[in-house]
């Protein structure tokens, strides 16, 4: 006997899955890490690995301990250690990198319901959770310090803290450099440029919607002219490029209409700049993640009317119809 | 000039697969040695059989009918004698009451003598042919032709349906491709039926050649006019056809004649003409039959009730391994399990998938609010909301998204990252929530 399927309709499908979506966005990051391994060499290799593995290891884990399958396959918990790991310096304490991601897959994502249920971006919540316990990090960096691998020299001075130096307005980088690749920050900071060709990989795909990064660097880009810095240091410096590009487009966490989109981006735009101008802080990642919180919101505010319900008539309208 | 394309917001390109069969002409099926015709085809009442076991029937003569207003007739598709009047597995993948026919030997040919001038006939006779001879919506909608014949409000238009918006199929194409003149001659009585003032063709700009053939034969009358289409899922459903091409505002509930027009499909609009000159019932269609695994695709004109495993064979197809075969197109049609079960008047295509096309059975994933359901839902909803309510069979909340309103024409599962069977889930639930609403 012949075996015919006849599940319901419709019976096409387009080929776009989350898995490939997911594997997508993690190829449109390699070229920025192969920048990062470039720059800081083993330190960065480490890093990303540790926090791959960790995330791969902490979704297991806590789908065993909820009585779900494994969801390895649809490739979302390495997208998150990767983001989490490129939130971070190179040279970081791998513990710090580690912990970050747990956070990020076990608590921000599975205790959440899993993945589409999750309301804050995992990767950022897990990095910034790390910034609220220095005192635990101030006891483990004594307690682990012998583990901490060392894999090279880095140049730590320039590493250190380019947005300081942005406060300061003295920035020891061209604008070429700051475009194509400088050492400075966060792993996932060291080049724009590549960051750009990976989201205009993303963007083709049709992944991500251009409404959000754009209306993000737009905002920033106009506000910082108020403030009286360089809007292209501005811009270009830190976490902008990776979290309006990478993190903000997150589908789970970010608005589903077009003007929601755009309301979403604008406000993150303004949060970056007060967070900024308040102090030497990075503000992409809160200011991304308060905005995760007011997306149900937004979502209510911009929902738009369905093709039946009744329109307002143009002016003309009634005339034409009878005849 | 390049006329200008119209078209409605939302909705998807999805690739078309018509180069199978688009260049193949109407071609007559060999009728099968038995059909099998379900009593109830059309929406609204069933019919009640009017012959018995051991009738000899003639191809034409009426078989079921209804007191209902409501209903359309059937007939007999081939000449022979009745074997049965029983249940049988039908298109629905239900059993439902059939007539069963095995053909005798006789022509097996519908005689085409003119009874009526299609230029004098009155608009009565016209719509007592449209009733008598079975004819219904053959676009997929099945809805009885003649309800739709004496409209109470007065309608302006009439607005004929070649968008065929489907995969796959090319029936309509190969129709107003071959049949332009009967279309329009067909046009006519409609609309004088309707007391329509004009009638607009909508086609899809993927079929330049009957957008031409059409032009050709309307060409000097100034109460026809042809729309070009924009080539996008779901062009052809009537609410997004009537506003592409009328730009009317389809409001919740209002019949399509509350807004001054009549949408009929090109292949019902000739089948009432061949009603009223001919006398000739809705006995057979044409289907497009296609699928990369097709030995001979085509555009077959195919007896109503005629069994699938006929068609399989005639159209050699020879390996169904896992395969699905769609009645209908291939995003509203019904897969079907049974090669028993039989052409209907509503049967636009026989698709047959192989299994590398069919949509993967495997299991969903919960929502990832791409929210590209909602980017891409032509009825401006959230399907993916409306998904989550349905799913944790919250009726109300999903009443407060719209459901209701939900055409059913599958994008959001069709674009769905997690394999979410949206328009199922929508299906299933929709009735719930019709009660509640009623209450």
């Amino acid at each position: 006997m012949t075996r015919l399927i006849s599940t319901p309709g419709p019976h096409l499908k387009a080929e776009e899955t989350v898995s490939r979506a997911m594997l997508d966005v993690v190829l449109a990051l390699v070229p920025v890490s192969a920048m990062a391994v470039y720059f800081f060499g083993l330190y960065a290799l480490f890093t990303i690995g540790v926090c791959l593995i960790t995330a791969v290891i902490t979704e297991l884990v806590f789908r065993k301990a909820m009585g779900k399958a494994p969801s390895i396959k649809d490739c979302s918990a390495i997208l998150t250690g990767l983001l989490v790991a490129l939130c971070f310096p190179a040279t970081v304490v791998w513990w710090k990198a580690a912990l970050a991601t747990f956070v990020a897959v076990g608590i921000v994502k599975e205790l959440m319901g899993g993945l589409g249920w999750n309301l804050f971006n995992p990767a950022l919540l897990g990095r910034v959770s790390v910034i609220l316990l220095p005192s635990l990090f101030g006891w483990l960096n004594v307690q682990l310090d012998g583990l901490q691998p060392h894999l090279g020299t880095v140049d730590i001075t320039t590493q250190a803290t380019p947005l300081a130096l942005l406060h300061t307005g003295e920035v020891p980088f061209s604008l070429g450099q700051l475009i194509v690749g400088f050492e400075g920050g966060a792993m996932g900071e060291v080049s724009p440029l590549l960051l750009l060709i990976g989201a205009a990989y993303l963007l083709y795909k049709k992944h991500i919607d251009w409404r959000i990064p754009v209306s993000i660097i737009a905002t920033v880009f106009v506000l910082s002219l108020l403030v009286g810095a360089n809007p292209l240091h501005y811009v270009l410096i830190g976490g902008i490029f990776l979290g309006a590009f990478f993190m903000a487009t997150d589908w789970v966490t970010s608005p589903m209409t077009d003007k929601g989109k755009l309301i979403f981006g604008v406000a993150i735009g303004v949060l970056i700049v007060v967070f900024r101008s308040i102090g030497p802080v990075e503000g992409v990642a809160f200011s991304i993640l308060i905005m995760n919180a007011f997306v149900p919101l937004i979502n209510k505010w911009t929902r738009r009317p369905s093709f039946s319900d009744p329109r307002p008539a143009p002016a003309s309208a009634g005339k034409e119809v009878s005849g | 000039m390049e006329q200008e394309v119209k078209t409605f917001q939302g909705g998807a390109h999805i690739p078309h697969y018509k180069s199978y069969t688009e260049d193949k002409p109407i071609e007559k099926m060999a009728a099968p040695s038995e059909v099998i015709i379900p009593l109830h085809q059309t929406s609204g009442a069933p019919c009640k059989p009017v012959v018995k076991e051991g009738d000899k029937v003639k191809i034409g003569e009426k078989i079921g009918d209804s007191d209902e207003f409501f209903s359309a007739p059937v007939h007999a598709s081939i000449s022979g004698t009745v074997k049965a009047v029983e249940p049988r597995m039908t298109y629905t993948g239900k059993e439902d009451e059939c007539v069963v026919i095995e053909a005798d030997d006789s022509s097996q040919e519908f005689e085409m003598k003119q009874v009526r001038d299609p230029d004098t006939v009155s608009v009565e006779d016209y719509r007592k042919c449209v009733r008598e001879g079975g004819v219904a919506g053959m676009g997929g909608a099945a809805l009885p032709t003649h309800v739709q014949t004496s409209p109470r409000q007065p309608v302006d238009t009439l607005l004929l349906n070649g968008a065929e918006c489907e995969p796959f199929l090319t029936c309509d194409h190969r129709l107003m491709l071959e049949k332009a003149e009967e279309l329009v001659k067909g046009a006519e009585l409609k609309m004088k039926s309707i007391g329509a003032r004009r009638t607009l063709f909508g086609i899809e700009v993927n079929k330049p050649d009957a957008i031409d053939a059409v032009k050709e034969q309307i060409k000097g009358r100034d109460d026809m006019e042809v729309v070009p289409l924009a080539v996008k899922y779901p062009q052809g459903f009537k609410s997004h056809l009537i506003k592409a091409a009328t730009g009317r505002d389809v409001p919740r509930g209002a019949r399509s004649a509350e807004l001054g027009c009549i949408v009929r499909n090109v292949g019902t609009t000739v089948a009432a003409y061949e009603a009223t000159v001919y006398d000739k019932p809705l006995i057979e269609r044409i289907v497009t039959v296609s699928g990369p695994k097709v030995g001979k695709p085509g555009n077959y004109v195919i007896r109503i009730g005629t069994p699938l495993y006929h068609i399989v064979e005639q159209c050699e197809i020879t390996d169904l391994e896992g395969c699905k075969i769609v009645l209908g197109g291939p995003m509203t049609g019904l897969a079907q399990s049974d090669l028993n079960a039989s052409v209907v008047k509503s049967s636009t295509g026989v698709i047959v998938l192989p299994p590398e096309m069919v949509r993967d059975t495997m299991e969903y994933m919960d929502c990832v609010r791409c929210g590209k359901c909602v980017d891409h839902c032509p009825m401006f909803l959230y399907p993916s909301e409306i998904s989550i309510y349905a799913e944790s069979e919250m009726y109300e909340e999903a009443n407060e998204w719209n459901i209701l309103d939900c055409i059913e024409c599958g994008i959001c599962s069709y674009v769905c990252p997690s394999y979410r069977p949206i328009v199922h889930m929508i299906q299933r639930v929709s009735p719930e929530v019709e009660k509640l609403q009623k209450r």
